[in-house]
């Protein structure tokens, strides 16, 4: 069987790992109307749910 | 709006996540109960995340953004007045009987409770219109990628559905269930930042509040009179005609999404399903309506965003999408189209999934072929969902060439779906219901819906008979025909049921309020009942109300 849990977190770390380095080597990267460096911000914040995700399951089984 | 190469990754790495949980799950599936019905072993939270998930397509994203800049925060009454209190009541109060009669699908329990012709009505009719509805929004995406990102409109179609129709062909209604729970939360961490820097720029709520007219920030505040707001709908045709009709009609009979309640591993779980369903349900407008509304906001603040026009008016489909390309560099901008990638093949599946179920136990099982060995209608599972991917293309292209066609079998669709919950409601809480009632119920109200339209007219649309009453938009005419369908179904469906004779007590066993044990739940923490969880979600569905009132 799939444990949802650990195929959605490491789904999320993947992507949270790709934001996070986009975020750090290029923050200079905006769009037209935006004033934060939005891919740090959403890479830590999925990163986080990865993260949370991989814990729980790890914790249940 | 242009890609980097790091979108095409994400995208990339999201189609080998979904296509890997249909490879694994591959082994999962022996019989046509495991493909079908997911073997009724689901937990309970993937449940009720896919309850919401199936129903959240490509077309509500889309759709509820465009609504929330044309309309503003009203919109949300279609989560706060519409779905929530019907998501809460087809836990408590339905899932009983679908759940306990061991029924496989909605029509299956319509055969239980009454008879064959009435399942055939509602079976036909069901699969013609999912496979239908996932045409039309495989339409939709294929034709806003041909117009963001250029990309051509048969590529686009053909790769999301070979992509849906490969997890749900290996691993069948539980890996539909397994990635609509991960499209799910990506949709939520996909367009939430969008929203919450959307609204920021535009100055909060406060600033919002500011910028727009005060009918674009109050709920109920302008619904007295249906002159005074945009949506042209009245407190009454709202309440009884969304609140009630449409969205019990559709939360409570739909099998899209009742199939997911009916996969949960436990009675519990399965009335619970909809009720946890309700939380995220009734935060999704901050998420899909909120960024709609700030559209509407940037475009007047003169900061080099705007709406793109269409006629004399907007393209307000495009409010998401142009948000998007303002708004997310490349990274976010690829996790945004995936998001919406991933709304559209939810969707997808949950079309595609219920319908080869209706297909194989309703109509190829009661009619075609009765009595083979299990194997084999796992076998036409397969085909089924081969050949339902196959008519939604179809139908994406139809959509292509004839938008009249389109518009008019949604419409004959509206009309049979707006008696259904009467019968329901009937079938399920009055015993003295019958089958021959039932049928003639439908029938009546659906004549009564093709009726009422064909003699009022709104927008220039409807009155092909005669006009008798002109309303002031094609929503308030939609409100008010399910409202007449529904009336009619009750009192012909009562009135047939006194006149004709009444099924033996015996037969409704477990099919019919007090011929049915419902579960009592002594000794089980109260956050895992039912009842206590839903009195929860109606606190907060009342507090969002007067909040934003």
């Amino acid at each position: 069987m799939v444990d949802l849990r650990t195929t959605s977190g490491s789904f999320f770390v993947a992507l949270g790992v790709i934001l996070l380095l986009l975020g750090v080597f290029s923050p200079g990267l905006r769009a037209s109307l935006t004033e934060v460096n939005i891919n740090l911000y959403c890479g830590i914040a999925m990163l986080a749910f990865g993260g949370v995700m991989l814990l729980w399951a790890r914790t249940r089984s | 709006m242009k890609l980097a190469p790091v979108d095409y990754l994400i995208l990339a790495i999201y189609f080998g996540f979904v296509l890997g949980i249909g490879w694994r799950l591959r082994k999962s599936v022996a019989s046509s109960g495991d493909f079908l019905t997911s073997g009724r072993s689901v937990p309970v939270w993937i449940t009720s995340l896919a309850f919401l998930a199936a129903n959240l397509g490509a077309q509500e994203v889309i759709g509820m953004s465009a609504s929330g800049a044309k309309y503003g925060i009203m919109t949300a009454h279609f989560y706060w007045i519409g779905a929530v209190p019907a998501m809460i009541f087809v836990g408590l109060f339905m899932m009983p009987f679908y759940y306990g009669s061991r029924a496989r699908s909605v029509p299956e329990y319509l055969k239980l409770r009454f008879d064959e012709k009435t399942r055939g009505l509602n079976a036909i009719t069901f699969a013609l219109m999912t496979v239908f509805s996932s045409g039309i929004s495989m339409y939709a995406l294929g034709l806003l990628l041909q117009l963001v990102l250029g990309w051509s409109f048969t590529r686009s179609v053909l790769l999301s559905a070979a992509i849906v129709l490969v997890y749900t062909f290996l691993g069948g209604l539980t890996s539909a269930i397994y990635n609509e729970v991960l499209q799910f939360f990506l949709i939520v961490l996909g367009f939430a930042p969008l929203s919450i820097v959307a609204v920021m720029r535009a100055g909060g709520w406060s600033g919002m509040e500011a910028r727009l007219p005060p009918v674009m920030t109050h709920g109920w505040k302008y619904m007295a009179s249906s002159s005074q707001n945009p949506m042209g709908v009245e407190i009454f045709g709202l309440v009884a005609g969304l609140g009630f009709v449409l969205s019990f009609g559709y939360w409570c009979t739909d099998f899209l999404v009742v199939q997911r309640a009916m996969a949960a591993d436990s009675m519990s779980a399965a009335r619970r399903t909809p009720i946890l369903a309700a939380f995220p349900k009734m935060i999704m407008p901050f998420v899909v309506i909120l960024p709609g509304i700030a559209a509407l906001a940037l475009a007047r603040m003169h900061v080099g965003y705007a709406l793109p026009p269409k006629g004399d008016s907007f393209d307000y489909d495009q409010a998401l999408t142009t948000l998007m390309a303002h708004f997310y560099p490349s990274g976010m901008l690829g996790v945004g189209l995936t998001a919406l990638m991933a709304s559209f093949m939810s969707g997808m599946a949950g079309n595609i999934t219920a319908f080869n179920t209706v297909f194989t136990y309703d109509i190829y099982q009661s009619y075609i072929r009765k009595g083979a060995p299990d194997h084999h209608y796992l076998t036409v599972g397969r085909v089924t969902t081969v050949a339902g991917t196959a008519l939604s293309v179809m139908t994406a292209y139809l959509a292509q060439h004839f938008n009249n066609i389109m518009d008019f079998l949604q419409l004959v669709f509206g009309f049979v779906n707006a008696p259904l919950f009467a019968t329901f409601l009937l079938g399920m809480f009055w015993r003295r219901t019958t089958g021959h009632a039932a049928f003639t119920g439908l029938l009546a109200g659906t004549t009564a819906a093709a009726l009422t339209h064909g003699l009022t007219v709104a927008e220039r649309k409807g009155g092909w008979i005669a006009t008798v009453h002109d309303f002031p938009s094609t929503m308030a005419q939609n409100f008010w025909i399910a409202i007449f369908a529904w009336t009619t179904c009750l009192v012909i469906t009562i009135l047939v049921s006194v006149i004709t004779k009444p099924r033996p007590v015996g037969e409704l066993q477990g099919l019919v309020y007090g011929l049915t044990k419902v579960p009592r739940e002594t000794g089980v923490t109260w956050y895992r009942r039912p009842a206590p969880v839903a009195a929860l979600v109606i606190a907060a569905v009342v507090f969002l109300n007067i909040w934003f009132r």
